[in-house]
């Protein structure tokens, strides 16, 4: 698929290294889990009552390696948002204000998971901002597609995942948890739904040569 | 009688996709094939119908009802036969690439089914695990062990409450079924893309796999909250089906994602290797629940 053609290079070149950061991290939490579930399974056929005396020590560690990777991947999915919105300079300020912000409620409240809910709501304001401007077609917008329903799903779906990350950072015991858990998923499906097929390139065929 | 009829339309769709001289008759196979399996699927359907009017849970104490089993459709012996369903579907009615795609999905869908036969088996063994508690719940009471009858019957209410009757069961399986299907088809275009090095069956693969995306997503969404409920104070997202599954979708988010940038140089080798891995993650993943104890499994 052709990226761009009204955005500029180096907003090009931004995305991409946003998107290699992103699948970067998707691909290494997927491998800590591969080889989780496989010493997993290794440790309950060899280690007699693993389940009992192994496995709390087992979660410990895998908590330990993937909340910095979960940490680092909601951060780099927060410094996606803005960038539709703002330049690369003042998207450098908006996303160090945003990471400053979540940083400071967390050293204030002491608290990891509040620190990143703060930032999760900031970038959550600022995705809706985008999805209002984009649904009344206010100039100013970087995207990877020319089509307005394209951008709006582009929009919802990363609200979408930004609505799920703070179900499981900080409402998994909260009364919101349900209706927040429901939001994200009509919010990720839809975006999902028209970001996959309301974008007119996604059905232009691919010249042979490009493989 | 509907299971010999299965297992004949399946050898014909085996046969016809694997032999490439009768290769022309592959699409009757499948309408067979099809045909059967839902007639098998409608009598499925009647069973859980009967099973819903019949199996009350009442505590033999109190002689309180604690309802029927609203048993969901793709449960137990029955899932392999579902995803089989599913994939005999599309490979019927896939049209681009079709003819090209259509043997190999055709195969797939008739090792399914021939699993969901001879392993799952459906009809000669349905629900073992349902069946096998509510038996035992019968039995003790007809034994005349009323406080143990009383025990079983509280068990099964909260099995019914928690799994059998809840929305979320006849919502997270079909869905992710249906991508699963979908997903078959897209990985049988990407091979045929490596295979072949052509761009058009790339484009083929992409389709299947955005459309597999969204009921995967969704299923795996509307999982969250329950898997948050039902195993409260677990870590169940290190639990080996949960873990697999969360790998496969993020390894499916990587492979749309990093899809947008294909025609960067290079690339398509990047989307090619995570085409292939997201779908062996989604065969790991099915695998898993019966190899990995843990919460989500049955190993």
């Amino acid at each position: 698929m052709e990226p761009a053609h009204t955005t500029p290079a180096s907003k090009n070149s931004w995305d991409f290294t946003l998107m290699a950061i992103t699948v970067g991290f998707m691909g290494s939490l997927g491998a800590q889990s591969f080889v989780g579930t496989v010493y997993s399974w290794w440790a309950h056929r060899t280690v007699p009552a693993w389940a009992q005396i192994g496995q709390p020590g087992f979660i410990d560690v895998m908590n330990a390696i993937a909340a910095p990777q979960v940490i680092a991947l909601i951060v780099v999915m927060g410094l996606c948002v803005p960038k539709r919105l703002l330049s690369r300079g003042a998207l450098l300020g908006v996303s160090l204000g945003m990471l400053l912000l979540g940083a400071i409620t967390g050293i204030l409240t002491r608290s990891i998971i509040t620190g990143l809910a703060v930032y999760l709501c900031a970038a959550g304001v600022i995705q809706v901002l985008v999805i209002v401007m984009t649904l009344a077609g206010g100039r100013g917008l970087t995207y990877l597609s020319n089509s307005r329903l394209a951008k709006a799903g582009s929009g919802l779906l990363h609200l979408g995942f930004i609505v799920m990350a703070l179900v499981v950072v900080a409402l998994q015991h909260s009364a919101f948890m349900l209706p927040a858990s429901m939001l994200s998923a009509v919010l990720l499906t839809v975006g999902s739904a028209l970001a996959f097929y309301a974008r007119p390139s996604s059905r232009a065929p691919i010249p042979v040569d490009s493989i | 009688m509907i299971v010999p009829l299965i297992a004949i339309a399946t050898i014909a769709v085996l046969l016809t996709a694997a032999v490439p001289a009768i290769q022309r008759f592959l699409k009757p196979a499948l309408w067979a094939l099809t045909g059967t399996l839902s007639a098998g699927e409608v009598v499925l359907i009647w069973f859980h119908i009967r099973l819903w009017q019949l199996s009350q849970v009442v505590d033999p104490i109190s002689g309180i009802s604690y309802g029927s089993f609203a048993v969901p459709l793709w449960i137990e012996s029955e899932k392999l036969y579902v995803w089989a369903l599913v994939l005999s579907v599309i490979a019927l009615t896939m049209r681009r690439k079709g003819d090209e795609l259509r043997p190999l999905v055709g195969i797939a869908a008739g090792a399914l089914a021939i699993g969901a036969l001879f392993s799952g088996r459906p009809f000669a063994d349905p629900l073992p695990d349902f069946l096998a508690g509510y038996r035992m719940y019968l039995d003790v009471w007809t034994a005349g062990d009323i406080t143990g009858a009383a025990q079983l019957a509280s068990r099964l209410a909260g099995s019914r409450q928690y799994y059998y009757n809840t929305w979320y069961m006849w919502a997270h399986p079909p869905l992710l079924f249906l991508s699963y299907g979908a997903f078959v088809a897209s990985f049988a275009a990407s091979v045929l893309m490596i295979v072949r090095r052509r761009s058009s069956y790339e484009q083929v693969a992409y389709r299947w796999a955005r459309l597999g995306y969204l009921p995967l997503t969704l299923g795996m969404v509307v999982g969250l909250p329950w898997a948050i409920i039902a195993w409260e104070g677990e870590a169940w997202w290190w639990s080996g089906k949960v873990n697999m599954s969360i790998m496969m979708w993020l390894l499916y988010t990587a492979y749309l994602h990093a899809r947008l940038y294909l025609r960067r140089r290079g690339m398509w080798r990047v989307v090619a290797a995570l085409a292939v891995l997201s779908f062996l993650a989604l065969v790991l993943t099915y695998i898993t629940t019966y190899i990995v104890p843990g919460a989500h499994s049955v190993a």
